[in-house]
């Protein structure tokens, strides 16, 4: 019998090149982009955006901007989400199902295709082009409804109300129905139980969901930059986006590091709050047979206004942006269709001789470049968040395993365009021997792999949880190595919650506009920021029908992502 | 021979297993009994080499496995042994056949060899109609018996079992363990076996440490904890029904319990436990020297005899007797305590005094 020293607790080799990885990915490029504002001939940058003469323009007024974004955006979903939460979850109102899934969909719709659905509709004349459906009718539409901060706010607050959906019909899923019956055998009503057992129970679900839409819509780049910046409302990532694009690096950097910050902060206050007080996790095994309200008279008036809100939020951008795909005219939207945006050949008289996507080689790249990126994002961001999450699984303790955890999750706190800006720090230039890989798909892949990991883990995470240690552990014994475990016995037995991660990795990617469009380039063009150029530039059906194409992509590959995984949503169980 | 030296494993500041010494011959089967959270799966773990002990060596056969003082351990594959869990850990995506043929297909043996053997070890545990059905297509028992085919099929020379029977019905685990006890003789492999079943451990185990707090508390056959438990945790742990232990504690005119005065002789000055075996007490109308009177609480027929329980305050005793009580539950009894008990043990449990008869 041989033995062989352990010079390393179980897992250290393990930890160390997961966290080697992680540093690489994420670490590295945050710092580096300090690193370069701190060099002497960008260090003005701080000064010129925090206290020089264009402080205002340049940093406060975005950020006054931004912050009226979060608050507005996370107060409109906590109302939405929690009420549509309340409804699905709680209440005996019709077609809860229904309702139920019809609150996941607007997170399916990528944010800058709602913003493009936004201008359609409502576009007036005052930046000239094609005006919207709205003024097509002849109804003159003010410019507070057209641009600028209110259409942003509500197609922010759409988008993001899901996520508050998500969040808080989770919470109220665990609420325990001894607790609320409980409540009732002391004689109180309806209300009172809402507000006396039920709100106090959730706060900590509604303040996550809050600092969760917050934090996503200070970063969104998408709907500000469609509806703002033509009337030159600028958010932070506007800002930074403007500033990379006239070549003020080291200035666009400092306003991602302020943005950053902006957005962390509001997350760790949120936290705080959460973690301030007592946890009241009341997961039980017991079956969660909620004894529902019931809503009486008040049925269908709810029932009507939840509808209302989820058509407006879904099936209304969908309608607006195929139709727009088809129709000459965004002022005719139902009528004179042609299939030319989608299928036509060059023809000079139509948008100066832009060919329908079909045969648009810009597109055609696009799409390939798009979905290749999926593929490969998907492939290597499950593989590090298998690992990942593998990794702390299965050796928790240890200070190693903590660091892990915890960088994996850093993404979440830098919004996407940041995050872009950082990679363009980190390897636009060239280090050492390595060749710069700004232009280049690897930059695209490496990029992406890191701001989804955060996610990629926690899908990893889940799908570990089901594999109890016990099964790899009886591998171990029997004497196969790591990788062959790890591919005989784990990832077989995992398959389909990686396969279903994967595709929502995919999808993330595929729809993402802030994360890629400071990485863009005419080489190496992805859907989502041509369909962004595109609408910039006044072609509205075809930013539109890219729109479509993204729209549909993400929404086929959500929903076998669904299937795959047989999503408990035990609030909708009976 | 398998041996354990000084062996203590902690995880940071938190020491599951304290310090343990103890060794077993060739084909014994060694029993860790104690409660949960007492270190038991602990040491198991550290035997099957998924722990490294932090301090202490194992042998196996004669051979060093694991030196904790070193940071040294043998792969736990190479070690011989098998680990049978309490999960069952079997893999859910092969069949019985695939579960059971896994493990020698990574030792790369040869496969008509190992055809052969899957085919030897499903038989002997009866399962051989089993074999192409996946794990959650059978029952809890037949898991079982699949999780020991897994394990045996490499043949090892020590075989670990980690609360086995714990999950299995109370028929089924009667079952089992003779089942158990067949399949040790049948491979002659020594076994350790795991559980908090007092029952389990001195039915099966031909060598038993109780550990209690990452101690064993004794180590020693199963004959010899009921005859002589070393301290008043085992004396209370072992036996169905287990000791009694009467507090005893020094009054102004000698020893009291429950405050009133008993002729005792504690061997020590201070308060001190006098341990009595079930059947050596007595209930009696009477009102005799020694005599506590308690409330009866319960009653029940066993083997035609009857087992009393009886209490007053936090002082439990159960006492075996011929004849039924006459009184009712709830009512007064007069228990009579023999003039010498079996043994004392002092207040931190450990036995005082020179008497090591095990006369009842």
């Amino acid at each position: 019998m041989t033995g062989r020293r352990v010079l390393f607790r179980q897992g250290t080799v393990l930890k160390t090149i997961v966290l080697a990885l992680l540093v690489v990915l994420i670490v590295l490029p945050l710092i580096r982009t300090v690193l370069v504002t701190l060099q002497p001939d960008a260090i003005d940058a701080w000064s010129d955006v925090l206290v020089g003469r264009l402080s205002h323009n340049l940093f406060y007024r975005p950020l006054v901007n931004t912050l009226i974004l979060g608050v507005g955006v996370s107060v409109g979903c906590v109302l939405i989400g929690g009420y549509l939460a309340w409804l699905v979850v709680m209440t005996n109102m019709p077609l809860r199902r229904t309702i139920g899934v019809m609150a996941t969909l607007p997170f399916m719709i990528p944010s800058f295709a709602t913003a493009l659905a936004w201008g359609t509709l409502f576009r007036n004349d005052r930046v000239g082009g094609q005006v919207g459906f709205i003024q097509g009718l002849g109804v003159d539409v003010p410019d507070v409804l057209a641009w600028g901060m209110l259409p942003s706010l509500i197609v922010l607050t759409l988008h993001y109300s899901s996520l508050a959906f998500t969040v808080i019909a989770a919470a109220l899923a665990t609420v325990n129905s001894d607790l609320v019956e409980a409540a009732q055998l002391t004689g109180a009503k309806g209300v009172r139980v809402v507000l006396g057992i039920i709100l106090p129970v959730t706060t900590p679900a509604l303040v996550s969901a809050a600092s969760l839409c917050f934090a996503g819509a200070v970063s969104n780049f998408a709907a500000p930059a469609l509806l703002g910046l033509p009337v030159r409302m600028q958010t932070l990532s506007t800002r930074l986006f403007g500033m990379i694009e006239v070549g003020q690096t080291a200035r666009g950097y400092v306003i991602g590091i302020m943005l950053v910050l902006v957005s962390a902060l509001f997350l760790w206050l949120g936290n705080r709050v959460i973690s301030g007080r007592r946890s009241y996790a009341t997961i039980t095994g017991k079956g969660g047979r909620a004894k529902r309200f019931d809503l009486r008279g008040a049925k269908w008036p709810l029932f009507g206004i939840a509808a209302v809100i989820l058509l407006v939020a879904t099936v209304v951008p969908i309608v607006v942006l195929v139709a727009s795909s088809l129709a000459p005219s965004s002022a005719q939207l139902f009528g004179n269709w042609t299939s030319h945006y989608w299928l036509g050949q060059s023809s000079p008289s139509i948008a100066q001789g832009t060919p329908g996507i079909a045969y648009n080689p810009d597109i055609v790249r696009a799409l390939i470049v798009t979905l290749g990126l999926g593929c490969a994002v998907a492939v290597a961001g499950m593989a590090v968040g298998l690992l990942s999450a593998y990794t702390v699984a299965r050796h928790r303790t240890g200070w190693a395993s903590a660091t892990i955890t915890q960088i994996s999750f850093l993404p979440l706190l830098v919004p996407g365009i940041a995050f872009g800006a950082a990679y363009i720090a980190y390897l636009g230039a060239p280090i050492g021997p390595l060749p710069a890989l700004y232009g280049t798909f690897a930059l695209l892949v490496i990029a992406a792999t890191a701001y989804l990991l955060p996610f990629a883990v926690q899908t990893g995470r889940a799908v570990i949880q089901q594999v109890s240690g016990e099964l790899e552990e009886s591998a171990r014994l029997t004497g196969a190595s790591f990788l062959r475990r790890l591919a005989e016995i784990t990832v077989p037995l995992a398959i389909r919650g990686l396969v279903a991660g994967g595709l929502l990795v995919f999808v993330k990617i595929v729809r993402d506009l802030s994360l890629v469009v400071l990485l863009f380039t005419p080489t190496m063009p992805v859907l989502s920021v041509l369909a962004y150029r595109y609408a910039s530039e006044g072609f509205t059906q075809f930013a539109n029908a890219v729109a479509v194409v993204i729209l549909a992509l993400s929404i086929a590959m959500t929903l076998i992502a669904q299937r795959l995984q047989a999503k408990s949503q035990p609030w909708l169980k009976n | 021979m398998l041996e354990l030296r000084n062996l203590s494993k902690s995880f940071g500041d938190f020491q599951a297993v304290k310090s343990v010494s103890l060794s077993v011959p060739d084909g014994a089967f060694l029993t860790l009994l104690g409660p949960s959270g007492c270190g038991k799966t602990t040491l198991l773990r550290m035997l099957a080499g998924l722990e490294l002990a932090s301090q202490g060596q194992i042998v196996f056969d004669g051979q060093l496995v694991s030196d904790g003082d070193k940071s040294w351990s043998v792969d736990p594959a190479k070690r011989n042994s098998g680990l049978v869990f309490q999960s069952y850990a079997l893999w859910p995506h092969m069949s019985v056949r695939g579960n059971v043929e896994w493990p020698l297909k990574v030792a790369r043996v040869d496969k008509s060899v190992r055809d052969q053997r899957v085919a030897e070890v499903l038989a002997l545990l009866n399962i051989a109609e089993l074999a192409d059905r996946y794990p959650n297509e059978i029952s809890g028992g037949q898991q079982q018996r699949v999780a020991i085919a897994r394990t045996i099929a490499p043949k090892p020379k020590v075989l670990l079992f980690d609360e086995p029977l714990s999950n299995l019905d109370a028929k089924l685990r009667v079952e089992m363990r003779t089942e158990l006890m067949r399949l040790h003789r049948a491979t002659g492999a020594t076994t350790v076996y795991v559980t908090h079943d007092q029952i389990e451990a001195m039915t099966m185990a031909s060598h038993v440490a109780v550990m209690k707090d990452g101690r064993v508390e004794q180590f020693g056959q199963p004959d010899d904890l009921i005859r002589v438990p070393e301290t008043a945790f085992v004396a209370t742990f072992v036996g169905t029904p287990p000791n009694n232990l009467v507090p005893v504690s020094p009054g102004p005119d000698g020893p009291v319990v429950r405050g009133r005065p008993i002729g005792l002789r504690p061997p020590v000055e201070g308060p001190c436990f006098a341990m009595y075996r079930p059947e050596a007490l007595r209930l009696d109308d009477q009102n005799a020297d020694r005599t506590l009177t308690m409330e009866l609480v319960e009653a029940s027929r066993i083997a035609g005899r009857t087992m009393v329980t009886m209490v007053d305050g936090d002082m439990r005793l159960t006492a075996i007797v011929d004849q039924p009580p006459t009184a009712e539950i709830g009512d007064s009894v007069r228990v009579v305590l023999p003039e010498r008990p079996t043994c004392w043990f002092d207040d931190m449990g450990r036995r005082v005094g020179t008497d090591r008869t095990g006369a009842g």
